[in-house]
C-alpha cells in the first residue's frame, strides 16, 4: 500500500508545483484546464445553437427527419480523430479544427433529443393550447419547449460529458486542453504523474458540467423532479422492479432517460 | 381440489397481504376470487403455484402441500394466465403456446402440433401461429395466453384477471370463450377479478375479499345476492343485485301473447280488430318466417286506410329481443325495459317469434320469483 | 481543391496498395486489434452484464462505471496503460479491451434489467428455472441493446485504435502519425479518410448484425413503437 500512496503523493505534488507558472500562459496545468473547459463549453453551445432550429424544422416538416437522422447516426459513427485532421486544411491550427467536429458531435446527440421531447407534447395538450387562441410562437415558448426542456437537457448531458472527454483527442491535432499535458508533458515525457491528472481533470470537469446541468434542470423544470420516468407502456401489477420498453435502444439515437438510473449506452 | 388451511403473508414491513385463509376449491368448478385492490385475492391466488409462499398456513393441491414438490415442477402443472397475457414479444404465438410442453422436454414436432390444436380450442386461425405478440389484438393475445396455460393439459388454471386489460365487448367475448371452454374441459379454474359482474358471470363459487386480506363470502353466485354476509359484500355486489339476480331464473317460465303478433300481410282492419280485443294499445309485425318486423300502435292504426297490408306501413323498431329458451328473466327485462313499446319480443333459437310480454306481465313473473 | 486532388494522387499511386506499409496491410492490422479488443470486451461483459442484470446485482455499480467510463478520455487511458505496461500489442488491446467493456456491460445489464416484469412473472408461473428465464427470456428480449453496445464499443475501439499508433502499432493510425511526423498533409488525410471508412463500415455491419440477431418479433415492434 505505501508504494501506492507514494506514488499518488507524487501525482499530486506534481499537480500543485505545476499548477500554474505566473508570466507565462503557454505552461502549467490550470491554463490546460481553462482551455480545455472554453473549447468543450463553445463547441457544446454552437451544438446546441443548431440542433434547437434543425429540431424543430424536422417537427416542422417531418420527412426531414429520416435523411437526418440517418446522418446523424453515420456521423456519430466517425472516430473525432480523423475529423480532426481532415479540418486541418479548411482550418489550420486554429480552435475551430477542434470546435467544428466537437460541435457536430454535441448536434448528433441533441438533435434527436431536442426531436423526441417536441414531439412528446400530447396531441390533447397542443389541442388545448390551440383552442385557447395560442399562437404557433406561443405555443413553441410556453407549452412545447417546457415539456421538452428535461429530455434536451437529458442529451445536453451526455453529449457535454461525451465533448469535455473528446476534447483531449484534439491534442493530437496540436490543439490544446487537458489532451496536451497528457501527451506532451506525459506520454513523450514517459512520466506518468500528468496523465494522471490529465485524465483526473478532465473526469472531475464533466462531473461539474453534469452536476450544473443537472442543478439547470431542477431549476427550470421543478414539475418533473419527482415525476420519474414516464411510462410509455403500460406497468403490469407485478411488484418491485420496473417495467420498460423491451425494444428501447434498438435505435441509437434514442432518448436518453432523464431519471439518475443507468441509461443504455447509445453510441 | 385446492385447500387453503390458515394460509397467511405478512411482510416484514407489517403489511397484511391475506390475514390467513380457509376455503376449499373444488375439483372442475371456476372459482372466482374477487375484491377490492388491497384484499388479498391475487396474492392468495399466487400461493397456489408458489410464485407467494405463504408466512404461516399452507396449501394443498390434491391432499399435497405444494411446499413439498420443486416450485419449478410444481407450476408446469398448473396453469397460469396473467393479466395482458404476458407473451414472449420475441417468440411467434405457437412457440409462445408451446412454453411449456417444451420445458417438459416434448419434442419440438410434438409441441407444435399440440399448439396447433389449442389454438383451434380457444378460436384462433391456423393462419396467426406464425404471427408475434405485437401483431394481434388485445383480445387475440388473451387468447394465446390462455392457449399458453392449457398447452400442456394441467388439471388447475390459474387466472389472475385474465380480462381486465380488454374493452368491455372483448371481454364478454373472451368470457363466453370460458365458459364454453369450461363446459368442455372441466378444469379446476381460479380466476381472479376485481368486477364482480364477472365474478357472477363465471364463477360457480365465488369468495368475496374484502381489504386487509380477509374472506367475507364464500358461495354460490346466487346465495351472494340473495344473502350478503354484511354490509361490506352487500355494498360490493352493488345496489342493483336484486335486478342482477333475476340472471338467475329462466325466462321460459313467462306467459307470452302470441294474439298480438300478426302477419305482414295481414290488414289495418284486421289488426284493429285483434288489438281491441286483446286490449293492448301495441302489435307487433312480423315476416313470412315469423321474423319480427316492428310494432305498431293501436292509436297508429286507426288512422290508416283499413285495408293497407301491415308490411308497408313503417313500423317502430323492435328493439332487442331474448331467447326463450336460454336466456334468463334479465334479459327478458332488459328487452322490455328498451323496447319502444314497453314490451320484450321472445324469440326461438332461430329468431322466430314466440310471443310478446308486456313489463306488467314480466313484474308478475319477477314478483313470483323473488319471494 | 489541391487538397483533393492530391488525396486522389495518394489513393490512385499503387505504391499504396501493396506491401507492409501498404493500405491492405494496414487495414487488416486495424481490423486485427480491432476485433481482438471487441471479442475479449464482449467476453467479459456481455456474461457479466447478463449476470449482473438477472440477479440486479451491482446495478449502482454498473451506473457509475457507465458514467465514469463516458467522461474518461481515451488518449489519456491508452498512453497511461502502455506506460504502465510497455509498447506492444498486448497493452493496447489491454486499452482496447478496458474502453470497450462498459458500453457493452452496460447495455447487456440494462437490456435484462428492461424485460417486463410481467414477462418474469409468466416465464417463473409456467415452471422455468432462472436460468432459463435468463436464456430464453431475458437474453432474447435483450439483445437489440447488447448489439447496440457491441456497435458503440466497436466504433470506440475503430477509433482509439487509430490513436494506437502513437504507441508505436501498426494499424491506419499509422498514416497520420507519420504523415504527421513527414510534414504530410496528404497522407495524414489519406489515413483519416480510410478510418472515416472503416468506422461507417462497422456501423453497417452492425446495422446488418441487428437485422440477423434480433427476433423477428422484437425487430417490428420497435419498428411499430417509433
Amino acid at each position: 500500500m505505501n508504494a501506492v500512496w507514494d506514488w499518488a503523493s507524487g501525482v499530486v505534488d506534481w499537480a500543485v508545483a505545476n499548477w500554474s507558472h505566473p508570466g507565462d500562459d503557454e505552461r502549467g496545468v490550470w491554463p490546460r484546464l481553462v482551455e480545455h473547459a472554453r473549447l468543450a463549453y463553445v463547441s457544446i453551445l454552437i451544438g446546441l445553437a443548431l440542433a434547437l432550429p434543425l429540431g424543430l424544422a424536422c417537427v416542422r416538416w417531418t420527412r426531414l427527419y429520416p435523411p437526418v437522422l440517418t446522418g446523424v447516426n453515420v456521423l456519430y459513427a466517425v472516430p473525432s480523430i480523423a475529423l480532426f485532421f481532415l479540418m486541418l486544411p479548411y482550418t489550420g491550427f486554429s480552435d475551430w479544427t477542434a470546435i467544428v467536429p466537437l460541435a457536430l458531435y454535441t448536434l448528433v446527440i441533441l438533435l434527436p433529443n431536442v426531436v423526441d421531447g417536441l414531439r412528446q407534447v400530447p396531441e390533447h395538450v397542443r389541442q388545448a393550447a390551440v383552442a385557447m387562441g395560442f399562437g404557433p410562437l406561443r405555443r413553441l415558448i410556453t407549452v412545447e419547449t417546457p415539456v421538452a426542456l428535461p429530455v434536451i437537457i437529458a442529451g445536453l448531458r451526455v453529449a457535454s460529458v461525451a465533448t469535455i472527454s473528446m476534447v483531449s483527442v484534439a491534442s493530437l491535432v496540436g490543439l490544446g486542453g487537458l489532451g496536451q499535458l497528457i501527451l506532451s508533458e506525459g506520454f513523450r515525457r514517459q512520466f506518468d504523474a500528468p496523465i494522471v491528472v490529465g485524465i483526473v481533470l478532465t473526469v472531475l470537469l464533466a462531473f461539474a458540467t453534469d452536476a450544473l446541468l443537472v442543478l439547470a434542470q431542477r431549476l427550470l423544470t421543478p414539475w418533473a423532479r419527482s415525476g420519474g420516468r414516464r411510462g410509455r407502456r403500460h406497468r403490469a401489477a407485478v411488484p418491485a422492479g420496473e417495467a420498460t420498453d423491451a425494444d428501447a435502444g434498438t435505435d441509437p439515437t434514442q432518448t436518453a432517460d432523464s431519471g439518475n438510473g443507468a441509461r443504455p449506452w447509445t453510441s | 381440489m385446492i385447500t387453503f388451511e390458515g394460509a397467511a403473508k405478512h411482510y416484514p414491513d407489517g403489511t397484511v397481504a391475506v390475514a390467513g385463509l380457509d376455503l376449499t376449491v373444488e375439483s372442475g368448478r371456476t372459482t372466482v376470487f374477487v375484491g377490492p385492490s388491497g384484499s388479498g385475492k391475487t396474492t392468495s391466488l399466487r400461493m397456489v403455484n408458489r410464485m407467494v409462499e405463504p408466512t404461516s398456513g399452507k396449501v394443498l393441491v390434491d391432499g399435497q402441500d405444494v411446499r413439498s414438490q420443486n416450485p419449478a415442477q410444481l407450476r408446469r402443472s398448473i396453469g397460469y394466465v396473467i393479466q395482458q397475457a404476458g407473451l414472449f414479444p420475441h417468440r411467434t404465438v405457437r412457440d409462445n403456446i408451446a412454453t411449456v410442453p417444451l420445458l417438459l422436454g416434448w419434442g419440438r414436432g410434438r409441441a407444435r402440433a399440440r399448439a396447433a390444436e389449442l389454438m383451434d380450442l380457444v378460436g384462433l386461425e391456423p393462419s396467426q401461429a406464425k404471427r408475434y405478440p405485437h401483431q394481434l389484438s388485445g383480445g387475440q393475445q388473451q387468447r394465446v395466453g390462455v392457449a399458453r396455460a392449457l398447452a400442456a393439459d394441467p388439471p388447475v388454471l390459474l387466472m389472475d384477471e385474465p380480462f381486465s386489460a380488454v374493452d368491455p365487448v372483448v371481454r364478454t367475448g373472451l368470457q363466453d370463450e370460458l365458459l364454453r371452454l369450461q363446459a368442455e374441459l372441466h378444469k379446476t379454474v381460479v380466476l381472479v377479478t376485481h368486477d364482480i359482474d364477472e365474478a357472477i358471470r363465471i364463477g360457480d363459487r365465488i369468495a368475496v375479499f374484502r381489504p386487509g386480506g380477509e374472506l367475507a363470502q364464500y358461495d354460490t353466485p346466487e346465495r351472494l345476492l340473495t344473502h350478503p354476509v354484511d354490509d361490506f359484500v352487500e355494498s360490493f355486489i352493488g345496489y342493483d343485485r336484486g335486478v342482477r339476480r333475476l340472471a338467475f331464473f329462466p325466462a321460459n317460465g313467462l306467459s307470452l301473447r302470441e294474439d298480438v303478433v300478426l302477419d305482414d300481410q295481414d290488414t289495418v282492419e284486421r289488426a284493429l280488430n285483434t288489438v281491441d280485443t286483446a286490449g293492448e294499445p301495441w302489435a307487433l309485425v312480423v315476416d313470412q318466417l315469423r321474423r319480427p318486423l316492428g310494432w305498431v300502435a293501436a292509436d297508429r292504426l286507426r288512422r290508416e286506410p283499413s285495408g293497407v297490408e301491415l308490411g308497408r306501413l313503417d313500423l317502430t323498431a323492435y328493439g332487442h329481443t331474448f331467447d326463450v329458451e336460454r336466456d334468463s328473466l334479465r334479459a327478458a327485462l332488459d328487452a322490455a325495459v328498451l323496447s319502444p313499446a314497453g314490451r320484450a319480443v321472445g324469440v326461438d333459437a332461430d329468431g322466430r317469434v314466440l310471443g310478446v310480454v308486456s313489463q306488467a306481465d314480466l313484474g308478475g313473473a319477477i314478483w313470483s320469483v323473488s319471494g | 481543391m489541391d487538397v483533393l486532388n492530391e488525396l486522389v494522387a495518394w489513393f490512385a499511386d499503387p505504391g499504396q496498395w501493396s506491401g507492409p506499409g501498404g493500405i491492405p496491410a494496414r487495414t487488416a492490422e486495424h481490423v486485427q486489434y480491432s476485433l481482438l479488443g471487441l471479442l475479449v470486451a464482449a467476453l467479459i461483459a456481455i456474461p457479466v452484464g447478463l449476470v449482473t442484470g438477472h440477479t440486479g446485482v451491482g446495478g449502482f455499480t454498473t451506473a457509475s462505471l457507465a458514467n465514469f467510463a463516458r467522461a474518461l478520455p481515451t488518449i489519456g487511458v491508452l498512453f497511461l496503460i502502455v506506460l504502465a505496461a510497455g509498447i506492444g500489442l498486448v497493452p493496447v488491446v489491454i486499452a482496447l479491451v478496458a474502453l470497450a467493456v462498459p458500453p457493452i456491460l452496460v447495455n447487456t445489464h440494462e437490456g435484462v434489467r428492461q424485460v417486463d416484469p410481467a414477462l418474469k412473472d409468466a416465464a417463473l408461473g409456467m415452471g422455468m428455472r432462472g436460468p432459463q428465464v435468463l436464456l430464453r427470456l431475458e437474453l432474447p428480449v435483450a439483445v437489440p441493446l447488447v448489439i447496440n453496445g457491441l456497435r458503440t464499443a466497436a466504433v470506440q475501439v475503430v477509433a482509439t485504435a487509430t490513436i494506437a499508433a502513437y504507441v508505436g502499432v501498426g494499424g491506419l493510425g499509422r498514416y497520420i502519425v507519420d504523415g504527421q511526423a513527414r510534414q504530410d498533409l496528404t497522407m495524414m488525410l489519406g489515413g483519416s479518410v480510410l478510418v472515416v471508412l472503416l468506422a461507417v463500415v462497422t456501423t453497417l455491419l452492425f446495422a446488418g448484425l441487428s437485422r440477423l440477431l434480433v427476433a423477428p418479433g422484437l425487430r417490428s415492434l420497435a419498428a411499430s413503437a417509433r
